[in-house]
């Protein structure tokens, strides 16, 4: 029972690991809080399934392109409403991806409808016997893929030219600037590439909660395990939410199975109590 | 000149609602006013100290459940008291919340009191001897020194009435030693306590008043609405209140009370819209924060510069 809960639980939280990376990223780049991640992974799993269902793409393919295309909704949306505020208070841009998490939801209820669509799943749901634990190949597959995507992120950030530069505009924009470093691309950037992997994280969730435009929620436990983590951590957001899918499982395998619903938001609130930095982060020293 | 420019606003305000009454019902003058009475608190936590709260709904929730409980149990108490024990029960809460948010900053604020908002309609489903659960209560009319209101009509005078003292307060607050404080939370925290000042003590403060205008608001919304369930206190009426502050301007009452306004027409006009609902309101908000960073009365003061050259 106990292994069996976790092995189920890790997959869940590779999926939150993947949303919280996303939003992570755009907030190492950008310093903005990005509430509209969610609605990112749901218009991308989305666009997946109608390339699936009308293009009659193989199922990988069509997740593949479903990023894709995600990413590009993400470079639109940092076109048109992020752009605009540029320089304006983080407060502020903050409600302006509230907004815009509110029209993504809406216009994708207009296209696709607010019904729940099965999504084909990359990898059998069918359980296969290991010992006592019974694995099914689309968790194995989802970690599998969840993890293979964090080497490669990991990689890109250590060895390309845009990662590096990604990294000197986390540093410190201006000082990146002045070594030519293109801050408005890096940025444009850090939104394609956060909302790229947030429709790939909602296209490995989708085939367990139901495809609906009420996927968009899955941002408040990726909030969780960023926080849980240590908030602007990478590493951090991946342990986060590995450990809140786990604790989120046992919760409502142990406990009772209304609580699960409510353990990220427990989880936020006895991590800001106890320890703000959270597991990996790094403690804030404010300056005057 | 100051006094001319106060009453032409009183009178502006006044006319503004009797278009919404002739419009869209007194009920809605009603709603309307009880969300300035948030806004206004929420922008004393928000505008002044610089903490923002995603989780005000749940103030508002605890506020309608203990005027409503009390109006169940202990009617003899009136309105006032009812109302008072809504105030002093958020506020006490407020403290709680308060207490451990003086270790954190910023947005780690915003994401504990969203957290925050969500356990108390959870805790509200889960109290359902009291609180009837998912199943919600009626709430009893209640009754100012022994007179029952139970219209419309009788409401509007109450809430009215609290809303114009919620205003008064708040702004007399604003140029007193406290809302100074306040204001140099704001801009600098350790640069307020070499200062003097004790950070902890004012920004518990704030918390604890905010929460108190907002307890007495759900109060009020409860004898509103006379029906309340904990779906109605959910994180978007949470943010919607967040809006209405950046709309109209953080740290200017004035622009509260604006916000509040306009966000609660436009959701009203926009209902009948049905699925273009959300998307314009999303799109408002979008729009509104690019053109004006600084809401409503930054706007407005903007305006007036120029019209005076």
């Amino acid at each position: 029972m106990f292994w069996q809960l976790v092995v189920s639980g890790l997959a869940t939280g590779c999926v939150y690991a993947l949303v919280a990376l996303g939003l992570t990223l755009i907030y190492r780049a950008t310093e903005h809080v990005n509430f509209a991640q969610g609605e990112l992974a749901m218009v991308g799993a989305f666009l997946g399934f109608t390339l699936h269902v009308h293009l009659q793409l193989p199922v990988w393919a069509a997740v593949l392109g479903g990023a894709v295309l995600g990413g590009a909704v993400g470079w639109v949306c940092e076109l048109a409403v992020i752009r605009p505020a540029e320089g304006q208070p983080h407060v502020n841009v903050f409600i302006i991806t509230l907004g815009l998490s509110i029209v993504l939801k809406s216009l994708a209820g207009m296209v696709w409808s607010h019904d729940e669509f099965p999504f084909p799943p990359l990898f059998s749901p069918r359980g296969v016997r290991l010992g006592s634990v019974v694995v099914t190949p689309l968790n194995l597959g989802t970690i599998a893929v969840a993890l293979g995507i964090m080497v490669g992120l990991f990689a890109f950030f250590r060895y390309t030219r845009h990662g590096v530069a990604m990294r000197a505009v986390c540093e410190n924009p201006e000082a990146a600037q002045l070594m030519g470093v293109e801050v408005r691309r890096v940025y444009a950037f850090a939104w394609i590439l956060s909302a790229g992997l947030s429709a790939l994280a909602g296209a490995l969730i989708a085939p367990v909660l139901n495809l609906s435009t009420h996927m968009g929620a899955v941002v408040i436990p990726a909030f969780a395990a960023a926080i849980l983590g240590g908030w602007g951590s990478f590493p951090g957001a991946i342990a986060g939410g590995m450990a809140l899918g786990v604790i989120e499982n046992l919760a409502g395998g142990y406990l009772a199975a209304q609580i699960k619903n409510m353990v990220p938001f427990l989880v936020v609130l006895a991590v800001l109590v106890a320890r703000p930095q959270g597991l990996l982060g790094e403690r804030e020293v404010r300056k005057v | 000149m100051r006094t001319v420019r106060k009453i032409a606003m009183w009178a502006g305000a006044a006319a503004v609602l009797w278009v919404v009454k002739a419009s869209l019902g007194l009920f809605v003058v009603n709603l309307l006013l009880v969300y300035v009475i948030v806004a206004v608190g929420l922008n004393l936590l928000m505008g002044f100290t610089g903490q923002i709260s995603a989780g005000h709904a749940g103030f508002l929730a605890v506020g309608a459940y203990v005027a409503a409980l009390v109006g169940t149990h202990a009617p003899q108490v009136g309105a006032v008291g009812a109302l008072i024990a809504a105030g002093a029960a958020a506020a006490l809460l407020g403290v709680a919340i308060g207490l451990p948010a003086l270790r954190l900053a910023g947005f780690y604020i915003a994401m504990a009191t969203l957290a925050f908002g969500v356990v108390v309609t959870e805790a509200i489903l889960q109290m359902d001897v009291w609180t009837g659960g998912a199943d919600g209560m009626y709430v009893l009319a209640p009754s100012l020194f022994g007179f029952p209101l139970d219209s419309d009509t009788q409401k509007f005078w109450l809430v009215l009435g609290t809303a114009v003292l919620a205003v008064w307060t708040a702004q007399n607050l604003a140029g007193s030693k406290v809302g100074r404080a306040f204001l140099a939370l704001r801009e600098s925290d350790v640069a307020t306590e070499t200062l003097g000042i004790s950070t902890a003590a004012y920004r518990t403060l704030a918390f604890a008043l905010s929460a108190f205008y907002t307890g007495v608001a759900g109060g009020l919304f409860a004898y509103v609405v006379s029906y309340i369930s904990p779906d109605a206190f959910s994180i978007e009426l949470s943010i919607d209140f967040v809006a209405m502050v950046i709309l109209g301007g953080m740290g200017s009452i004035g622009g509260s009370i604006v916000g509040a306004a306009l966000l609660t027409v436009l959701n009203q006009y926009l209902a009948v819209l049905q699925d273009f609902k959300a998307l314009i309101f999303g799109l408002a908000v979008v729009v509104c924060m690019i053109l004006m960073p600084g809401g409503v009365s930054a706007a407005w003061k903007a305006a007036l510069e120029r019209f005076r050259g």
